[in-house]
């Protein structure tokens, strides 16, 4: 099926997080939520609910801080932004997901040459 | 890590985290309702969009909690609030667990706490970690016990590679006088190493100087224990300096010791401590001259590293080369040691108290195990009961596990209760037994504190107790077939028995439990039922004791002997008094006089072999008439045996057979003092009688007159016509007519002296405890069995119903629900039996005169529980045969 979602893998969802405060700069929970979405172009099942147990996660590693401020809206909001210790883990993060949807690449490539 | 501590931050700011989660949630979901709205949906489909989105708010919390605090912690704290609630819905249920699960730590922490006194708690001094008893024991007299002074410092001087010091004391009833009033009391006569050894440092003045009365006749001087010296002098401390006298000695008051050490014997405070050099003065000078002299209780300090068994080697080097040097006094003793808590309170006690201690630890293990199966039964008469509500629970979603958890803390909790229920109790039994007085009219110090020792035991035995009670309700949960629990609402004819078993089981076990529990309670009863009809060999029946010491009052031997003369003259014309007669000691009591050799003037016995000691007693003319000793040959002590006539002497007949075997022992001569003479003539042969111990088999005794042995403590015996107790202030009286400043101690009559710890004290304790231990197990055993056929009686009313409605008759159904009981303790009976018979080999040791398997025992309890529990079981039968058939049929 052409529309069908992609359910997250274990541990994805905090990688997407600080991707996205790392490309875009402090946003609150529901902005973090969206842009990921829209980035993925709408092809993550996401429960919005879900990004603030990862959220509080990120934040008690010390990986992302929080701040209370104003929303488009003038709404009073929490607004994340990533810490330096952050982008290192995002840095690192990166990497092991390259090299993993690297490998996956090849291995799948490889069986599609052997059934022949 | 730092994940943890902010994870543990976050579960105490939890309130707070949560007002902030909330306000986050909404401002997201106005955010992307907002946002729906802009796509052009209608505010309430942009709501429910947005929500949808979000995918439920009360998950997105859950998760949220979970992620940032501790959810086990959580989960726990849930559970005690559960808990707390049904417990708190169910009090009834509640106290009667809480009670019986606090009666069976009580009885374990009141044991511990004892063990912990005799056996665990380091004696407050330096190093008491490496704190050891060197005792000797002879050949004949198997117990360890006192080395002589001159032994002592021959074992001091060749040990040092091994302990880094040796001290010791002599325990001694004293006499301190002070301002005209003197007071009895227990001095330990101490080395000058005794303190700076224990690291002992004065509250008050200063203590005994390095070498301050070692020689004898040296160092005048007290210092006071911290008791005494409140008690006596107000803790005034301007005693310091003042002179008191010590038997008779005038001496200086140099310090008071801490309040928190109480000298080296377990089991009483010391009054004071004298130097030993004060000994010289006494009846015990001989402590300086005679090896045979055992007065010293010796403690040593081991090196650090320096094993027991090392040590014991190297005193045994000393040991053999004192044999060598001095056979006359050391060949064939052999030199022990022990670890100091081991030979607490006497190192004679240590190769039996551990068996004593096992036998109590278990038998209130038993208690508790008992009494948790008895609270596992309620739990799982409640668990059947919840079955729907846990049903329900199961089926919208909690897991098995948490289920489980949630049992188990219900049981922790009740244990917990039952633990602060059971530490008050023991306490209270320790406090109880801190007030006995075993010893006369000096008091027994068990200084039972709660320490951490017994904390811990509690906690660790509550602890056991929670996972006991709660393991079998828990497993019968985890095997609760859902379906069949929400269908049947928990009740149903079709199983019933089957899912009952366990239950039946465990009351089956309860009964055994308790059976084994009864049965050494009934031996051990019945133990001291034979104890006290043991042939004494002298009636303690009618017989009042008044003991006195004019020498406390500074009495000379001639002033002393006049006014006990007179006192006796006086008494014997009281009416209502039969015979009177002064005695050094009484029978069974806890001081006596003893000989440490014995010489015979023909030498029968060989110096080689020289023949143990006796124990003797000086007594008066009308002794043995008025205490019923029988004379077998000669004759009694009379008027006319007086310091200026021929020494005399009458012996028992175990000593007239071990030293003149065969030959009349009358006219023999021999003497207790040395080799050399001066010799008694045996002018008579008296009844063996119980004297030094109740279980001992008759060992050497002889009595002298007083007036040939002087010593200035007697106790006066008067055999009267009436209760004895009832002329005790007439007899009183007639002393303060003599002596208004003398004062009069133990004044009591024989049966009640008969009481102390040489005599009937450790059989009423041990009966009394087996007693109180067997009447709990006993209680327990009814409200088990009573329970599990009560209540399965309940659950049967509705078949019940129907055999009504099908013809049973009333009796019939009351035999139903007895006959349940009757299985259930026929079981319980035999299985007990057949454990007691197997466990109880280990009390055959502390009984007297009973067998381990004494059949009366056996029979006589197994009825005593059998009755008692089916009698509690006419309840719920009577209850059952009244069930009205159609009540119980609509009642669905």
């Amino acid at each position: 099926m052409a529309n069908q979602k992609l359910d997250l893998l274990q541990g994805t969802l905090d990688v997407m997080v600080l991707q996205t405060l790392h490309a875009i700069g402090p946003l609150h929970g529901y902005g973090i939520a969206r842009r990921i979405e829209q980035v993925s172009g709408d092809r993550v099942l996401l429960n919005q609910g879900t990004i603030y147990a990862s959220l509080v996660r990120l934040q008690q590693r010390g990986w992302i801080a929080a701040e209370w401020g104003a929303s488009d809206n003038n709404r009073k909001a929490k607004f994340y932004s990533i810490t330096r210790q952050g982008r290192k883990q995002l840095a690192a993060d990166a990497a092991h997901w390259q090299r993993i949807s690297d490998v996956m690449g090849r291995v799948l490539a490889m069986t599609g040459e052997e059934r022949q | 890590m730092r994940t943890l501590l902010e994870r543990i931050a976050a579960f105490f700011r939890r309130r707070e985290l949560d007002r902030e989660l909330d306000q986050e949630l909404a401002v997201h979901l106005d955010l992307a309702t907002e946002d729906n709205i802009r796509r052009g949906l209608s505010r309430e489909e942009a709501r429910r969009e947005a929500l949808i989105r979000f995918g439920g708010v009360e998950a997105a919390r859950e998760h949220h909690r979970d992620a940032r605090g501790l959810p086990w912690l959580d989960s726990v704290l849930q559970d005690i609030r559960y808990a707390l609630r049904t417990l708190r819905r169910d009090a009834g249920f509640t106290v009667v667990a809480v009670l019986i699960l606090a009666l069976g730590i009580g009885a374990n922490t009141a044991v511990f706490s004892l063990s912990n006194v005799f056996m665990f708690r380091p004696l407050p001094v330096k190093d008491a970690d490496r704190l050891t008893v060197v005792a000797v024991q002879g050949k004949a007299d198997s117990d360890p016990g006192e080395v002589s002074y001159l032994d002592y410092l021959d074992y001091q001087s060749h040990s040092s590679a091994v302990f880094t010091g040796m001290t010791g004391y002599v325990l001694n009833i004293v006499g301190i006088g002070y301002r005209g009033h003197a007071d009895r009391l227990l001095v330990s006569y101490v080395p000058s190493n005794f303190f700076s050894m224990l690291g002992i440092r004065p509250a008050l003045g200063r203590l005994i100087n390095p070498g301050e009365g070692d020689a004898p006749k040296t160092g005048p001087v007290v210092v006071l224990g911290h008791s005494y010296w409140e008690r006596r002098f107000g803790g005034d401390p301007g005693v310091i300096g003042r002179t008191v006298s010590l038997d008779g000695a005038a001496v200086t008051v140099i310090g008071v010791v801490p309040k928190e050490f109480l000298g080296l014997y377990n089991l009483i405070e010391m009054d004071g401590y004298a130097p030993v050099g004060m000994l010289g003065f006494g009846s015990s000078s001989g402590i300086f001259t005679s090896r045979e002299s055992h007065e010293m209780r010796v403690l040593a300090t081991l090196r650090p590293g320096v094993s027991i068994a090392q040590a014991q080697a190297a005193l045994n080097v000393v040991g053999q080369r004192l044999a060598q040097e001095y056979p006359h006094a050391d060949q064939g003793q052999r030199v022990r040691l022990f670890s100091e808590p081991a030979a607490r309170p006497e190192p004679a006690a240590a190769d039996s108290k551990p068996l004593v201690v096992t036998v109590f630890l278990l038998m209130v293990g038993l208690v508790l195990v008992v009494a948790c199966l008895n609270v596992a039964n309620l739990l799982l008469a409640r668990a059947a009961a919840r079955e729907k509500e846990i049903s329900i629970r199961a089926a919208i979603g909690a897991g098995r596990r948490r289920l489980l958890r949630q049992l188990l803390t219900e049981s922790m909790l009740l244990a917990l209760a039952g633990g602060v229920g059971g530490a008050i109790i023991g306490n209270s039994i320790g406090y109880v037994m801190n007030g006995l007085r075993p010893l006369g009219d000096l008091p027994l110090r068990l200084a039972f504190t709660f320490d951490w020792r017994v904390f811990s035991y509690v906690a660790g035995v509550a602890l056991l107790a929670g996972i006991l009670a709660g393991l079998a309700p828990a497993w019968r949960i985890s095997r609760t077939d859902l379906n069949l629990a929400l269908r049947e609402g928990g009740r149903g004819l079709i199983g019933e028995s089957r899912r009952h078993w366990l239950r039946n089981g465990l009351v089956i076990v309860q009964v055994a439990g308790s059976l084994i529990l009864l049965v050494a309670a009934g031996l051990f009863t019945r133990s001291l039922s034979r104890a006290e009809s043991i042939d004494l060999g002298f009636d303690p029946r009618n017989v009042l004791n008044v003991s006195l010491d004019p020498g406390l009052q500074g009495y000379t031997q001639p002033r002393a002997e006049a006014l006990c003369r007179e006192l006796l003259r006086r008494t014997q014309t009281l009416p209502g008094v039969r015979s009177a007669s002064f005695a050094y000691s009484i029978p069974l009591g806890y001081y006596s006089n003893g000989a440490p050799a014995i010489y015979t003037e023909a030498q029968t016995v060989s110096p080689a072999t020289q023949v143990p000691g006796a124990s003797l007693n000086a007594v008066g003319p009308d002794y043995f008439t008025t205490l019923r000793m029988r004379i077998l040959e000669g004759r009694a002590f009379t008027d006319s045996d007086t310091a200026a006539s021929e020494p005399v002497a009458i012996v028992n007949q175990t000593m007239a057979e071990r030293l003149w075997p065969h030959r009349d022992a009358i006219g023999q001569r021999f003497s207790y003092k040395a080799a050399a003479g001066p010799f008694a003539t045996v002018v008579g042969v008296a009844h063996d009688a119980k004297t030094t111990g109740l279980l001992e088999a008759p060992g050497m005794f002889f009595y002298v007159p007083q007036t040939q042995h002087y010593q200035s403590t007697r106790v006066l015996q008067v055999r009267t016509s009436v209760p004895p107790e009832s002329l005790a202030p007439a007899v009183e009286g007639l002393l303060r007519e003599l002596d208004p400043n003398l004062p009069v101690y133990e004044v009591m009559s024989m049966d009640k002296a008969l009481q102390g710890a040489n005599g009937f004290f450790l059989f009423k304790v041990g009966a009394s405890f087996a007693g109180a231990l067997g009447g709990l197990g006993l209680l327990l055993a009814v409200v088990g069995v009573y329970g599990v056929v009560s209540y399965s009686a309940s659950r049967r009313r509705h078949e019940i119903g129907i055999r009504m409605a099908l013809g049973a008759q009333r009796g019939g159904i009351f035999g139903l629900v007895i006959g349940q009981a009757v299985v259930l303790l026929g079981f319980g009976i035999a299985l007990g039996v057949a454990a007691a018979l197997g466990v109880n080999q280990l009390l055959a040791s502390l009984l007297v005169g009973v067998s381990s398997y004494d059949p009366v025992t056996f029979v006589g309890v197994s009825g005593i529980l059998a009755a008692s529990a089916l009698i509690a079981c006419f309840i719920p039968a009577h209850r059952a045969a009244r069930v009205d058939p159609m009540t119980a049929l609509r009642d669905e």
